[in-house]
């Protein structure tokens, strides 16, 4: 369900506060795709690991005539493909990979342009009231600057996100140590650089600038979120 | 039959496999509920693992300053709310494995009570429809130890986990998984046929 | 009515129940679940009462979940029980219990607080019947907790008690299974025969530091780190630690030299560390010693660069450079070639103390004996005495062999007649046949002594009296020898024409002591290398030394050794080893490594006492040396240094017979002849002037085949003729002047 200013209850808030209103459900729903774009990507990130690891082990069986050992990663069994020789199917998970990154990128931009309206509203404020803004806050207890911050950090985080992810597609298909991999997979999963605190600001600016009712509807249905 | 003593036994007897056959219910459904989180808790063991293995200076992540860290604190919060839902459920087990024990003991100390108007002949006595007392008290209290023992174990298991253990973490869910023993739970599920006409009667 | 005690069943295991039969259970005036006592032999068990599901009487099925500490590690089976055996035991419920629990892992021990084993502990014994004193076996949980000890319960009047989930249960400790484990097996130890000495110090050396490791500190001194053990195998290095480790109540660590050493570089260290790590472990519950056997094999010297020994080496020396004084644990180490350990190791603050332990002495072997033979049924007419004499050189594992196959010849002799099975002397004899001392084992000069007697030598009386003053007496008579002030030769050299039987006189000499023989020749020390004879040499003395009293008997000594006056070169094998051999004959004394027992000293003491125990003691005092045994038939060569007092100080003529000794030498050749009544030895004897011994054993040969050649096979008797004729043809080895020369002493 996403939340969107047509379906607001309150229709009176306008000019400024209806920016930052629709502002905070856009980064809500920006995130939202995010969190759908990183589990397709992940499902992507797995399938290319479990082919490598196991086109490796192939070519080092080849060259030690060992017997096979079981990967360390049994997370990382082939779901799909046992031969080694699977480049096309390699091709096709990259391919997927890229695309999410592809998205991820857009919804990063969208991210940045919220910023920069976020931005030009605080501008306007201050043109307004003068560079301490308004006396009495436009919602609860925030003032444009602290919606500002909130903005700041969230895309912020994202952009460090992204670089993480865009290096990971990079490196992940030519990774052939089991414990790199995981890596690479745990951290596509964790998103080290979006802490608990991005949630919790995301909650806030909702919160600040919604009915609470409402939010907290919202923010519900998307906890459930999925264990590796 | 006319042993007002045996009459009340029985009832107790009944009632102890009544809950014994809800309870054992409840049981298979939160056990079953613990599997998706201990494969999930092996699984952050293993990528915590990894991570320790890996020299990330050594590789293309050394670009992202602080990210070891952060990795390490995410896997360790997953971690910990993972732990906390087991935990959450290891608490109904315990409700189960309590109500189970309290029912047994009731119906073993409502015996003792009546010892001197119950021989032995009378509790060994079996009938077509009715299991001997002396068998009936012997599976309850059988059904009783398995919970007990199942409960403990897995008990032990999640209260001596480490977070810095990732071998004890990795096996977890294997150790867990290896406890399962459906010939136990076939056997009580046997024992519960085996009172149906018993519980039916009357 | 007696019970069969049958295995429990599966599915009663962790019940605590007992199975038996309801008349029984009438009987005794149990109810379903009643508390039991079942006594067994080795201790008790406390059960709940159950019919069985088939109602039958006669059998008992019990699960051990409460019962006395032994009968966890030696459960009971295949018993027969008696009714009065079980008890029906009133069991209160108890208001508080103190308990010992014990666990698997040192990891679990160390990392788990305390209130989660109480929690879990509290759970586990909801419902058990407990006895003071017995241990609750919690192996079916299937944790970390194996075990709990009910250390008291608190009840005036009974001993045993119910536990509910209101009971307080107090831990008084934790340990660890291993732990436990060697404390209940304290009660059985093994008797170690004939080490008491080196026993006792050796408890010393560990009781010290690991008992009393305050007063060590208090006053300033550094414990002790590590004892080396150095013996020969078999004279029980390993068995004596054990025994001691346990005496001391000790936990012990066991590494044997070869179970560390891995194929993998860095494998070896890795696995040396792990070893350490245990012990400190071990040490955290109370008093440990780490036992490493064979340590040479571990810690081989140092040679060359980089081979991986060496790195092994040096991973001991820092492990044990890194103990602290706070590590209560002590290492010992065992080898039988101290000399191929790393010097670096037997420095003090490493191994700080040697103990030597040697092959065993007479008196030693007796006691090993007797502990043997403790449990054993041997006829009072063995003497362990006698045997001890008789098994000189055999170490411990020796005299455990024998004593084993002399039982096995008994067991072999008694499995057709089922007759009672006890050991008699006869089975020791034959098991002395079969078993051979190990520290003769692989020697140069092993010799199998057919048993001789002085009577299969003809003649000679004169040298024979010689030969037994010189070997037998001193061997078998030493406190004559002492009472008089004589010391014993420690040489003798038998010199005299070819074929007069010095070598049989030599084995009859040694077959009559009952000494360890020792026998070579030139050829058995002459080697291709430069300065293996010497070495060979030598070690032939080292293993005469460990078995004495030895008889070392050097046939043919002028050909083995020279002379230094008249050698061509002066630096031959053989005038090398001459020097090996003045040396051994009066070296200063033994080596350390050699040492064997304590000193003695005899003294006179006014209790009469045993009698044959002196004379063992007197034995054992004066037998400590090799006696060395020549024989030459050419005393010239021989170096002068080898013939003066205290070398081969006994110097023994043996003549060529005369005409007396020819007729008891040809009586004794003839014996087993069928010989002619026309036969005249005398005139033989009377016709055969300058010939040896060895000649008239020809002659009586020659003669025979004479006879057959003569009477196509079908020759029953030998006749006089045929002697004659014999003798027509030969010619005597020895002549006048070659006589002459012998008659002037050697010196």
């Amino acid at each position: 369900m996403e939340v969107t200013s047509a379906n607001r209850k309150c229709p009176a808030v306008t000019g400024s506060s209806r920016k930052i209103k629709d502002n905070a459900a856009d980064w809500h729903n920006l995130m939202l795709r995010w969190e759908k774009l990183n589990e397709d990507g992940f499902t992507a990130a797995e399938n290319i690991t479990a082919i490598t690891l196991t086109r490796s082990q192939s070519n080092e069986r080849l060259l030690l005539d060992d017997p096979p050992s079981p990967p360390s990663a049994r997370s990382l069994q082939p779901p799909l493909s046992e031969q080694p020789g699977g480049a096309a199917e390699l091709q096709e998970e990259c391919c997927k990979l890229q695309d999410v990154v592809h998205k991820m990128v857009a919804v990063v931009t969208k991210m940045e342009r919220l910023m920069t309206s976020q931005r030009g509203v605080q501008d306007l404020e201050e043109f307004h009231f003068g560079p301490e803004g308004r006396n009495v806050p436009l919602f609860y207890s925030w003032s444009t600057k602290h919606f500002n911050e909130a903005c700041g950090f969230l895309l912020a985080s994202f952009q460090q996100e992204l670089r993480l992810k865009q290096m990971i597609l990079q490196e992940v298909g030519h990774t052939a140590t089991s414990d790199l991999c995981m890596v690479y997979l745990s951290c596509w999963l964790q998103q080290p650089f979006l802490p608990p605190q991005t949630r919790l600001t995301l909650e806030a600016l909702l919160l600040e600038t919604g009915d609470p009712q409402d939010t907290l509807e919202a923010l519900l249905l998307e906890t459930g979120h999925r264990p590796l | 039959m006319s042993n007002p003593a045996l009459i009340s036994l029985h009832q107790a007897l009944k009632k102890g496999f009544q809950s014994l056959e809800n309870n054992q219910k409840v049981w298979t459904s939160v056990l079953a509920d613990c599997s998706p989180l201990m494969v999930s808790l092996g699984n952050l063991a293993e990528q915590s693992r990894a991570l320790s293995n890996v020299q990330i200076s050594n590789t293309p992540l050394r670009d992202f300053p602080d990210l070891e860290e952060r990795l390490r604190f995410k896997l360790l919060q997953a971690t910990d709310t993972v732990l906390g839902k087991l935990n959450e459920k290891m608490s109904s087990l315990q409700s189960v494995r309590d109500s189970i024990s309290n029912q047994v003991f009731a119906v073993f100390q409502h015996y003792e009570q009546n010892t001197d108007s119950l021989d032995l002949l009378t509790v060994t006595e079996r009938s077509a429809t009715a299991p001997s007392v002396s068998d009936m008290l012997e599976w309850l209290q059988d059904a009783e130890r398995h919970y007990r023992q199942q409960f403990l174990r897995r008990k032990t298991l999640l209260q001596t986990l480490r977070a810095d253990d990732f071998s004890l973490l990795e096996l977890a869910p294997k150790r867990w998984k290896s406890w399962d023993s459906p010939s136990a739970e076939d056997h009580i599920k046997d024992t519960l046929c085996k009172v149906s006409f018993f519980i039916m009667s009357q | 009515m007696s019970l069969r005690l049958l295995s429990v069943d599966p599915s009663d295991r962790g019940s605590q129940r007992c199975r038996l039969g309801p008349g029984l259970m009438s009987a005794l005036g149990l109810s379903l679940g009643s508390p039991l006592l079942v006594s067994v032999p080795g201790g008790s068990c406390l059960c709940t009462a159950w019919p069985r599901p088939d109602l039958a009487e006669g059998f008992l099925l019990m699960d051990l979940k409460c019962s006395s500490p032994s009968l966890i590690s030696h459960p009971p089976t295949h018993l027969n029980l008696d009714p009065g055996q079980l008890t029906p035991v009133p069991c209160p419920k108890l208001k508080a219990v103190k308990i010992t629990v014990v666990v698997q892992s040192v990891d679990f021990k160390k990392h788990t607080p305390l209130r989660l084993v109480h929690e879990l502990v509290k759970d586990m014994l909801k419902g058990v019947y407990v006895h003071e004193k017995n241990v609750i076996n919690l192996e079916d949980f299937d944790t970390e907790i194996k075990y709990v000890v009910i250390e008291s319960v608190n009840l005036d009047s009974a001993s045993a008690g119910f536990i509910t989930s209101k009971t307080g249960v107090e831990i008084t400790g934790i340990q660890t299974v291993r732990h436990y484990m060697s404390q209940l097996q304290d009660q059985h130890t093994v008797p170690l025969g004939g080490l008491e000495e080196v026993s006792t110090s050796l408890r010393e050396i560990l009781q010290l530091p690991l008992l009393y490791p305050g007063t060590l500190s208090s006053l300033g001194v550094s414990c002790p780190r590590g004892v080396l053990l150095v013996g020969p195998p078999g004279v029980g290095k390993t068995l004596l630690v054990r025994r001691v480790v346990r005496e001391v109540g000790a936990s012990l660590v066991v590494v044997r030299g070869p179970e560390v050493v891995g194929s993998r570089p860095g494998e070896s260290e890795e696995k040396l560390r792990a070893v350490f790590e245990r012990a400190r472990s071990a040490a955290e519950e109370g008093p440990c010693v780490l036992f490493l056997d064979e340590l040479d094999s571990l810690c081989p010297k140092r040679t060359g660069s980089s081979a991986p020994e060496n790195r092994l080496v040096a991973q001991l020396l820092t492990l044990m450079d890194g103990m602290n004084q706070s590590d209560r644990f002590l290492i010992v180490g065992a080898t039988n070639r101290p000399d191929s350990l790393d010097p670096a190791l037997r420095r003090p603050g490493r191994f700080d103390r040697e103990v030597f332990i040697g092959a065993p002495t007479l008196q030693q072997r007796k006691a090993i004996l007797s502990v043997l033979c403790a449990r054993m049924p041997v006829c009072p007419s063995v003497d362990m005495a006698e045997l001890a004499q008789r098994t000189t050189g055999y170490v411990g594992a020796d005299l455990s062999a024998l004593c084993r196959e002399a039982a096995m010849q008994a067991i072999r002799e008694n499995s057709k007649s089922l007759g009672e099975q006890a050991l008699g002397m006869k089975h020791f004899q034959e098991a002395l046949k079969a078993v051979r001392p190990s520290c003769l084992r692989s020697s140069l000069g092993r010799t199998e002594l057919a048993s001789m007697s002085w009577e299969q030598i003809g003649g000679l009386e004169e040298v024979k009296l010689k030969l037994r003053q010189s070997i037998e007496w001193p061997m078998l008579y030493p406190e004559a020898f002492v009472r008089l002030g004589l010391c014993r030769p420690r040489g003798v050299l038998l010199y005299g024409p070819p074929g007069c039987a010095k070598t049989t006189l030599v084995k009859a000499a040694a077959s009559s002591s009952h000494c360890a023989f020792l026998s070579v020749g030139g050829a058995d020390l002459y080697s291709p290398y430069v300065g293996d004879s010497e070495k060979a040499f030598a070690q032939l003395f080292r293993q005469a030394r460990a078995c004495a009293p030895c008889i070392l008997f050097l046939d043919e000594i002028d050909s083995l050794i020279g002379s230094r006056s008249n050698s061509q070169t002066p630096n031959s094998v053989q005038t090398r080893l001459l020097s090996v051999l003045l040396n051994e004959m009066d070296g200063i004394g033994l080596k350390t490594l050699e040492r064997r027992g304590t000193e003695k000293i005899l003294q006179a003491e006014g209790v009469e006492e045993n009698r044959k125990q002196e004379t063992l003691d007197f034995q054992e005092v004066c037998n400590k040396d090799v006696m060395v045994v020549a024989a030459t038939n050419r005393p010239d060569c021989l170096d002068n240094a080898l013939l003066r007092p205290g070398r081969l100080d006994h110097i023994i003529y043996v003549p060529p017979p005369d005409q007396q000794a020819r007729l008891c030498i040809l009586k004794v050749c003839t014996e087993s002849m069928p010989v002619g009544a026309d036969v005249c030895l005398e005139e033989l004897a009377a016709k055969t002037e300058f010939y040896s011994g060895a000649d008239l054993e020809n002659l009586c040969k020659e003669a025979a085949l004479l006879a057959l050649q003569e009477e196509n096979m079908e020759a029953s008797i030998i006749k006089h003729t045929y002697f004659l004729r014999a003798l027509s043809k030969m010619s005597p080895s020895l002549t006048a002047q070659q006589i002459q020369t012998y008659q002037k002493p050697p010196r």
